[in-house]
């Protein structure tokens, strides 16, 4: 068994715009089964990360390895199967405007099994409602779900293939503390009944200490740590001191001495 | 876990009574979307002796995705409409997890269709649509003269910067496609009109011809109809575009009308330059004429300019100029209306700018139709 080959391996990742570089020697590897949370400040490259690992952009250099293929080397028709692996779920939900959310959710089933009629309706309906979804917002459009339900109507989308790697972009960003709790459970559940590996930005404290099984922390152009929560909080370089002893942190991390 | 092997084994389940109340279940081969079939016709493939309670798996399926989790969870619903209870202790631990969400998250039987109106239904709904339609346009007539007046009355407070934006756009980077345009329209007429001209030893009639069309009704029209497809159409898009993104409302919270930011200073624009392009795309027009009529039909470009004076006056020159400010006034109009009553998704924004190219052609040809009549009517 591979067991222990990661799921995402970056290696010596540069990301760069013209002159200037977020990523310099980037390195990163996501363990299979787990719940990785993603941080750093604003313009630390998060987003450009998230695009690298799931080949919606081409690293300037280095090395991307899904599910043990080698991103860069592998062909159109292996770069699709994988693609069909991950779902993404972007952070204003990207969700087609034109569609239904029942018809957002069947499209990436209608393109790629052949599924169809009464059954291929139901499988979808089956992402809605495990996306925390009522049944009743199916035939909704985009425009009429609150920020909330635009977030597990993408989340469905995103589920819709049974992706074994979710990655998620702030998911709970603009959600009530309430209905964020709520989307850090779903997400767990999910990956203890699915065996999803999950990548999350976020931004929110409760998602970092209590919602992720591992903290990447983003600062001097490469992941500068990575660990439990609690873990990182007691290191010592400047960044991660200003992030987890800073005033609105300080007391989870007081929580878990 | 397990990878995807290159043999499919194919989902099947199998029943069997081993204990008197006990159905014993055993789903075999691998339950994932790729390797079923379709929905389990449970009510052939189990048929349940009377006295039957409870339901065991005593063998769990090879792999489990969320489409075979959700087969169980038709599975169970089957049973329990039978007073049957399913146990589902006998699934691996991690397909136990996925299999009691399915079912606790399971889609009802059938999802209901949108009531589709019907045929007597669909057309009343078409001609209501004309009607709100034409409403709105009056309505937005009625907001311009409302709003617009008093900011002519005060011209200092109108935002001249993004009227001259306007300007630029809409009529400096379309002088290119107007001009070559309407030069070639001139060359057609002439072509037209000279080989029949030329029958009766008429060419020297070809300047007429071609001045008094191009001044009167062409010049203005494809002027009209360029700036329409290409100035109507991007109004549209711009202001549908940011209503979705709700830079309209920006707007309106920052203490900015929209109207005043947005449709004002595009009305102003075009008002100002559609008749200067029009004057542009009539010059263009006599001079594609002058260069057919010189070439082929023996009228030098002397001559044709000599004669130009006596066969139209100013009269006819601003009998055609005096349409484009209500074409202006029609295709901003239209255009920024279809703008923003865009609502919710991007496929709008392309309704409404289809609409808008649309509706801004047929109401200027119709305005166009309207001026003839009238002037007609008045003798000139």
């Amino acid at each position: 068994m591979f067991m222990a080959e990661p799921v995402v391996r970056a290696e010596n990742i540069h990301n760069c715009f013209g002159q200037s570089c977020v990523h310099q020697n980037l390195n990163l590897e996501l363990p299979q089964g787990e719940i990785v949370a993603l941080v750093g400040g604003s313009g630390t490259g998060k987003t450009v990360l998230i695009h690298t690992l799931t080949m919606l952009r081409s690293p300037t250099r280095g090395k991307v390895t899904l599910f043990g293929v080698d991103v860069g080397a592998a062909g159109e028709k292996t770069r699709l199967d994988l693609r069909r692996k991950i779902g993404l779920l972007f952070q204003g939900g990207a969700l087609f405007t034109g569609m239904t959310v029942l018809e957002n959710v069947m499209l990436p089933l209608r393109e790629h099994t052949r599924v169809r009629g009464a059954w291929l309706e139901e499988l979808a309906m089956s992402k809605i409602l495990l996306g925390g979804l009522p049944a009743s917002a199916a035939g909704k459009y985009p425009a009429e779900l609150s920020g909330g339900m635009v977030k597990r109507a993408a989340l469905a989308r995103a589920l819709a293939l049974d992706p074994a790697l979710l990655v998620l972009d702030e998911p709970t960003s603009g959600l009530d503390p309430i209905a964020a709790a709520a989307f850090d459970d779903l997400i767990r559940e999910l990956v203890d009944s699915m065996g999803l590996t999950v990548l999350q930005v976020t931004h929110d404290l409760d998602s970092i200490w209590t919602g992720s099984d591992q903290v990447a922390f983003l600062a001097r152009k490469k992941v500068l740590a990575m660990g439990p929560a609690a873990e990182l909080a007691k290191r010592d370089e400047p960044e991660l001191v200003a992030y987890f002893q800073g005033a609105r942190s300080a007391h989870y991390a007081a929580r878990s001495y | 876990m397990t990878q995807s092997t290159t043999e499919s084994t194919q989902a099947r389940i199998r029943a069997s009574i081993e204990d008197e109340r006990v159905l014993s279940l055993y789903l075999e081969g691998h339950w994932r979307l790729a390797d079923l079939q379709g929905h389990f016709a449970f009510e052939q493939l189990i048929n349940i002796p009377t006295g039957v309670t409870k339901a065991e798996i005593r063998q769990p399926p090879q792999s489990l995705d969320s489409a075979g989790a959700l087969e169980i969870a038709r599975l169970h619903r089957f049973l329990q409409q039978q007073g049957i209870e399913l146990k589902l202790s006998g699934l691996q631990p991690q397909q136990q997890g996925l299999a009691a969400l399915l079912i606790e998250r399971n889609p009802p039987e059938k999802s209901e269709h949108p009531h589709q109106p019907g045929f007597l239904a669909s057309i009343g709904l078409r001609v209501f649509g004309i009607g709100r339609e034409m409403n709105a346009f009056l309505a937005f007539l009625g907001e311009l003269a409302a709003r617009g007046l008093p900011a002519v009355l005060a011209p200092w407070r109108i935002r001249w910067r993004e009227v001259a934006g306007e300007i630029q756009a809409a009529g400096v980077r379309a002088l290119g496609i107007v001009g070559l345009l309407s030069f070639l329209i001139g060359m057609v007429m002439a072509y037209q009109a000279g080989a029949t001209l030329a029958d009766f030893g008429a060419n020297i009639l070809i300047v007429n011809l071609v001045a008094i069309i191009t001044l009167r009704e062409m010049g203005p029209l494809i002027t009209a109809i360029i700036v329409a497809g290409r100035t109507g159409s991007s109004y549209t898009a711009q202001i549908g575009t940011m209503k979705i993104t709700e830079e309209v409302d920006a707007l309106k919270a920052i203490g900015i009308p929209p109207f005043s930011m947005l449709i004002l200073p595009k009305v102003i624009a075009l008002m100002i330059v559609l008749p200067l392009l029009t004057l542009f795309a009539n010059l263009m027009g006599l001079a594609g004429g002058a260069l057919v009529a010189a070439q082929q039909f023996e009228v030098p470009v002397r001559i044709y300019i000599d004669r130009l004076p006596e066969v139209v006056d100013l009269t006819t020159l601003m009998l055609g100029l005096v349409k484009a400010p209500v074409f202006a006034i029609t295709i901003a109009l239209i255009g920024c209306m279809q703008g923003m009553r865009v609502s919710g998704s991007a496929a709008a924004v392309g309704r409404a700018t289809t609409k808008s190219v649309v509706q801004a052609i047929f109401l200027v040809i119709v305005i166009d139709a309207v001026f003839s009549v009238a002037f007609n009517i008045l003798g000139y």
